[in-house]
């Protein structure tokens, strides 16, 4: 038993050999000594004498060694320190010797004078990146096996690092280099050429040594110079240039920044030298560019520049706050013109003038919009709710616009083409969105299509119709079916009375011809009146209408509207001229008096007519007191009608014309009273309206609030009209009246719906 | 290179003559490259260059290597397969590859691109750990690690065993592979440990969450969960990172408030946020995070029988929300018969919808677009009778089930097998199944493998889909 020691101790001292036998620290030393070798001769540009395969092997054999002892690291004794010791020497001397050759190279760089010194830099960093490349090369193995394992840098990195601490960090480089790029940018500025590949190729070594080399050791400092050069140069730039020039020369700038970034810097510093340019040349600038005088935003707007403006919009678009600066100059500009405009009293003289002075500043500043301001959402609605802010500002816009309508579909249209239709209908419509009292435009429109089509003045059915169409797809079948309704009247008027002649051509014989138009009752914008005493010629020809009419339709009624009919009588004067003399059927009664009397006074011509006072007036003034159309003759001469006038057949009338149009003195613009009426109508006519809304309001929802009512009532209403808040609490207290709804009977604020 | 682009290689005394083409494949990284680059082969005045033109002026370089596996690696440059001729042990090869700087390559060539359907059993590596493994987690590049007890054991893509990773031996609850070479270990607060509390470092009871090396094993860095600016011991429950690579999630518990998600910056590593859990949402409790690319929301699933009631909900960072959530609270308290109990859950790729499993193992879905609610809201699929379900032995452990997705595949664990589900309907297409080892306790793919744990003799397979067939 006591020589079971000694066999174990043996075995177990031969296991441990073969493991110490590879971790000669000499043949360390000696491997490090040729590698050291090899990488001076790169530096020193004579690799040419080594042989890349032998290099890798003996690297290999000396990391076996060092990537052994990082992964049985964690059984580190003693012994294994002092290996490890010799072990990283590999890394350590590689360190050391990339250390000192970069020192000497830095002496050399320092040498190089003036311009040369970008140069040599640039030759330099070439040089050591080949180098970098053949040493990684052969301590490639060493950068996949140790290197990790051991958190050390890689060699590629730790070349890169050690030229930044080395060359970019060093005293003597660092000022002068950055010194150097600005100053060498700074003349660029100021027109020089200067080498960009030389300045590309130095950039990229920074960013090459990481993106914080680039940005501390170069980016920042520039980007504080190239503040101050902008902040100074837009300073001599605002003092002496007009706001457009100013913007022009902005531009040129931020473009040549751009486009420096993209010769010889980072792409990452183009956001950071724009932002500078953008906010040392425009947004410290911003609001007295818009506002200059004689050459801002407004001026521009009123000469069209829109090359100046969409360089504006461009450029404030890129900075804080520049589109909202340009929208709310824009705005106020436009809503003070439009105030102008519209409680100008010489506009509102011609209608007609007055909506094509708003289409005009509409395309004006639509074209501006979509050629300047790259269509941008929030510019037009600037533009919309401008016009619609100053439009409602005068009460007459509904009746204009619809007179604007009324007159291009009355003659204007005349020789257009349909697309030119479309085209001025569309732009009356987008006028008629901006419209707060839709339903004051459509009781004016009522009137005047009804004047159209009674007069058989309208130019084309079709345009008419695609008036009402857009009118309906804008608000409603509900709101055009009137509308709807007098077309209809007018076809089934024109059957009807071809059907009369057809059936009663016999009956009738050679009296006057008879053209009848029924309307129905409700559809028109009709007064009731009573009817006038038509002549017996006529009369005749009536009642035998009358008689088919209710005979093919029975349970009707008839009411003849003598104020609205037209009539065409033919006339000798003295020297025997005949003519036609187109006239509305009171003047063909007032005329026809004449066919038995010369001369007729005023009381006499009423009575026998029974045409009202006021409309009596008016016809004789138009066949008595308008030159050149005065059939009759006035004692006394004057402009005006009274009670005591006389009136006699003028036979000494001449005319060129055969056809005579005796028109009716009418104001096209309603007159004062006349508006006083209308307004009340559509007052009257809005009462159900809101009755209606709070009653379907109230019904859904049984208990509201006085406010919450009115809010909502505006809310259902707006489409056609901003019904008053002192109206509706009317509505409300007739409803409250009629036991629609009650208050609640504890909180007076509450109403409440009663089923 | 000069010659027609030929070239001569001498290794170990056995002639290879190939192509510079051949070799460009090899790439400027590797040694092959470097040796062929021009920087080495400057004419030079003083010297002859290296390789001395030896007939027909083909250069011809000296290297000394093992000629057999320079036959092999050359062959993989020239076709870009890898063919191991039986006598070559593999380990060997690997050895040269490396030598040579063509691991990568050999890796890549050495399986095909995953496929759920031709999985073939690689290899089966025994554990030596004792008692039942927690998690195993696939590493992008094709290792892997299982977490066992109080440690982590890491295996390289060559299944070799690297230094374990442990933190502070407390037990482990999660780890995922943020990339190949680091991992983040989740693991339990140690209270009866109070080592930290008396040097100041922050109440530090060991445990908590930790980034490692997971080529050498070396603690990187600690997470830390703060509340009122003071750093608290806490016990990580379930680990995930977002796509961007931005942030990482960790479902925590503390000792006071600390319940919740926290969120750090994976650049810097400091906490970035944290989402207190709101009444009714286990958050600290959650055995899976799951990052929604699609929904830019973390997926929170707190599951049996960790927590009492599953909680299913997706957590929207930037509103600071619950943005949807499903519970199972409500079905389990009715007795309704419906016993089904929520195991574990996934949420598919397309971000639309979750799939999750019961104890019967019947796949179910939640769809994302719809409110979630408590209770109803699964489409169940009953393709349980589908099932070839192995009848457990007395005395057999069985395990809970698992689901995973990959490549519009769905996975899922149940007892001794995987099942693979392909389609739009997710039909069964194959099962992986090993005939001992016990039940599956955790899988996980990545890095174009699978791997699978096994329960009862801590062995784990490790599925690959061999290189696609010749023609």
């Amino acid at each position: 038993m006591s020589g079971g020691g000694p066999p174990r101790k043996r075995n177990f001292k031969i296991e441990a050999f073969k493991h110490r036998v590879e971790l000669d620290p000499k043949y360390a030393e000696r491997t490090w000594k040729v590698l050291e070798h090899a990488i001076h001769e790169i530096y020193n540009h004579n690799a040419s004498g080594l042989s890349f395969e032998e290099l890798y092997r003996s690297h290999y054999v000396l990391n076996l060694l060092l990537h052994k002892l990082v992964k049985e690291g964690f059984l580190l004794s003693a012994y294994n320190m002092v290996l490890h010791k010799y072990g990283e020497k590999l890394y350590d001397g590689l360190q050391n010797t990339m250390t000192w050759r970069l020192k000497e190279i830095s002496k050399s760089i320092e040498a190089a004078q003036g311009g040369l010194f970008l140069e040599e830099l640039n030759a330099k960093w070439m040089d050591h990146n080949k180098a970098l490349q053949m040493i990684r090369d052969i301590l490639m193995y060493m950068d996949r096996t140790y290197v990790p394992t051991s958190h050390r840098t890689p060699v590629h990195e730790l070349g890169l690092n050690l030229w930044r601490d080395h060359i970019i960090h060093s005293p003597m480089i660092h000022s002068r280099l950055l010194d150097t790029l600005l100053d060498l940018i700074h003349r660029e500025r100021m027109g020089e050429v200067i080498n960009r590949g030389l300045m590309r190729s130095i950039t990229k070594m920074l960013m090459d040594l990481g993106p914080a080399v680039y940005q501390d050791d170069f980016e920042k400092p520039f980007l504080e110079v190239s503040a101050s050069f902008y902040s100074g140069e837009s300073q001599g730039y605002i003092e002496c240039c007009d706001c457009g020039n100013y913007l022009k020369k902005a531009e040129r700038r931020l473009n040549e920044e751009m486009e420096r970034v993209s010769h010889y810097l980072d792409a990452g510093s183009e956001a950071k030298i724009t932002s500078v340019v953008e906010k040392e040349m425009i947004a410290n600038h911003m609001h007295r560019l818009v506002h200059m005088e004689n050459s801002g935003l407004v001026n521009m707007l009123i000469d069209d520049k829109y090359e100046d403006l969409g360089r504006m919009y461009a450029l404030f678009r890129r900075v804080p706050d520049g589109l909202s600066t340009l929208r709310d100059v824009m705005t106020s500009y436009l809503r003070e013109t439009g105030k102008q405009l519209v409680t100008d009293p010489e506009r509102l003289k011609d209608p007609v003038e007055f909506v094509q002075c708003l289409l005009n500043e509409k395309d004006k500043h639509d074209k501006i919009i979509s050629v300047a301001f790259g269509n941008d959402k929030t510019f037009q609605n600037a533009l919309n709710s401008s016009f619609e802010y100053f439009i409602n500002l005068n009460n007459r816009s509904p009746e204009f616009i619809s007179l604007y309508v009324d007159d291009k579909l009355r003659k204007g249209l005349k020789g257009a083409t349909e697309e030119d239709v479309e085209v001025i209908l569309d732009k009356v419509m987008m006028l008629f969105r901006y419209l707060q009292e839709k339903d004051v435009f459509e009781k004016y429109y009522k009137q005047h299509l009804a004047k159209r089509l009674l007069s058989g003045k309208t130019v084309s059915d079709d345009a008419e119709r695609s008036m009402i169409v857009k009118l309906k797809t804008e608000c409603g079948y509900q709101f055009t079916s009137k509308l709807e309704g007098m077309f209809t009247d007018m076809k089934t008027s024109q059957d009807t009375m071809q059907d009369f002649y057809a059936k009663k051509a016999d009956e009738l014989g050679d009296g006057p011809t008879l053209d009848v138009h029924i309307l129905t009752t409700g559809s028109w914008p009709t007064q009731p009146s009573p009817p006038c005493n038509l002549p017996p010629e006529i009369l005749t020809v009536c009642e035998k209408f009358r008689a088919y009419y209710l005979g093919t339709h029975s349970g009707r009624r008839l009411t003849w509207q003598t104020n609205m009919g037209t009539a065409d009588i033919k006339a000798t004067f003295g020297k025997g001229q005949k003519h036609e003399l187109n006239v509305s059927t009171y003047q063909m009664c007032v005329l026809m008096l004449f066919n038995s009397a010369d001369g007729l006074t005023y009381k006499e011509i009423e009575q026998a007519t029974e045409i009202p006072a006021s409309d009596l007036k008016r016809c004789l003034q138009s066949l008595a007191c308008v030159k050149g159309k005065n059939v009759l003759r006035k004692e006394p001469m004057s402009k005006d009608i009274s009670e005591d006038d006389t009136f006699y057949f003028n036979d000494k009338f001449t005319s060129k014309l055969v056809k005579v149009k005796i028109g009716t003195v009418v104001a096209q613009k309603e007159s004062e009273p006349e508006k006083q009426e209308t307004r009340q109508r559509v007052e009257e006519d809005r009462k159900p309206q809101i009755e209606a809304a709070i009653v379907r309001i109230m019904k859904s929802r049984r208990v509201l609030d006085h406010n919450s009512i009115v809010s909502e009532v505006t809310k259902q209403l707006q489409a056609r009209f901003l019904p008053n808040p002192v109206v509706i609490k009317k509505r409300i207290e007739s409803l409250i009246e009629r036991e629609f709804l009650e208050r609640d009977k504890v909180d007076r604020k509450l109403y409440r719906y009663l089923a | 290179m000069a010659c027609g682009g030929r070239v001569r290689f001498n290794v170990g005394g056995q002639v290879f003559e190939t192509t510079t083409t051949t070799l460009a494949n090899a790439g400027r990284d590797s040694m092959l490259g470097a040796l062929l680059d021009s920087s080495w082969n400057l004419p030079s005045s003083s010297s002859p260059p290296p390789p001395p033109p030896q007939g027909g002026g083909v250069p011809e370089y000296f290297i000394d290597r093992n000629p057999s596996c320079f036959a092999v690696l050359l062959d993989l440059l020239r076709t870009g397969s890898l063919h191991v001729p039986p006598h070559l042990p593999e380990k060997l090869l690997y050895r040269e590859a490396l030598y040579y700087g063509l691991l990568d390559h050999v890796r890549a060539a050495r399986w095909g691109a995953f496929d759920g359907d031709r999985l073939r059993l690689a290899a089966s590596v025994p554990g030596r750990a004792p008692g039942d493994g927690t998690a195993i987690r696939a590493a992008p590049d094709g290792g892997c690690c299982v977490a066992h007890g109080g440690a982590v054991h890491v295996y390289n893509w060559m299944l070799d065993e690297r230094r374990p990773v442990s933190l502070d031996h407390s037990q482990v609850n999660d780890a995922a592979y943020l990339d190949a070479s680091t991992l983040l270990v989740a693991a339990r607060e140690r209270r009866h440990h109070h080592r930290g509390g008396a040097d100041g470092d922050g109440g530090d009871g060991g445990g908590g969450m930790a980034a490692f090396s997971a080529v050498s094993g070396e603690l990187l860095h600690r997470f830390r969960v703060a509340h009122a600016k003071q750093a608290k011991p806490f016990t990580a429950g379930a680990l995930a990172f977002d796509g961007g690579g931005a942030s990482v999630f960790a479902s925590c518990k503390g000792r006071l408030n600390e319940h919740g998600v926290g969120v750090w910056d994976r650049a810097t590593g400091e906490q970035a946020d944290f989402f207190y859990e709101p009444p009714g949402c286990a958050l600290g409790d959650a055995d899976k995070l799951q990052w929604l690319d699609g929904a830019s929301a973390l997926m929170v699933a707190s599951l049996f029988p960790r927590s009492d009631n599953c909680f299913i909900g997706l957590l929207d960072f930037r509103a600071k929300a619950v943005a949807w959530s499903w519970s199972d609270a409500t079905a389990a308290a009715s007795a309704l018969g419906d016993d089904k109990r929520v195991l574990h859950a996934v949420a598919m790729e397309d971000g639309r919808s979750v799939c999750v499993i019961n104890q019967y193992d019947d796949l179910g879905f939640l769809d994302l677009r719809k409110g979630g609610g408590t209770g109803g809201g699964v489409r169940w699929c009953s393709r349980s009778k589908l099932m070839s379900r192995k009848v457990l032995l007395p005395g057999e452990e069985s395990c809970y089930p698992r689901l995973a997705t990959h490549g519009g595949q769905l996975f899922s664990s149940m007892n001794d097998s995987v099942s693979v589900f392909s389609g739009p309907e997710f039909v069964l297409t194959s099962t992986l199944r090993r005939s001992h080892g016990g039940a599956i306790c955790d899988f996980s793919i990545g890095g174009d493998r699978l791997f699978a744990l096994h329960n009862e003799e801590n062995v784990f397979d490790v599925w690959e889909t061999p290189p696609p067939p010749i023609i």
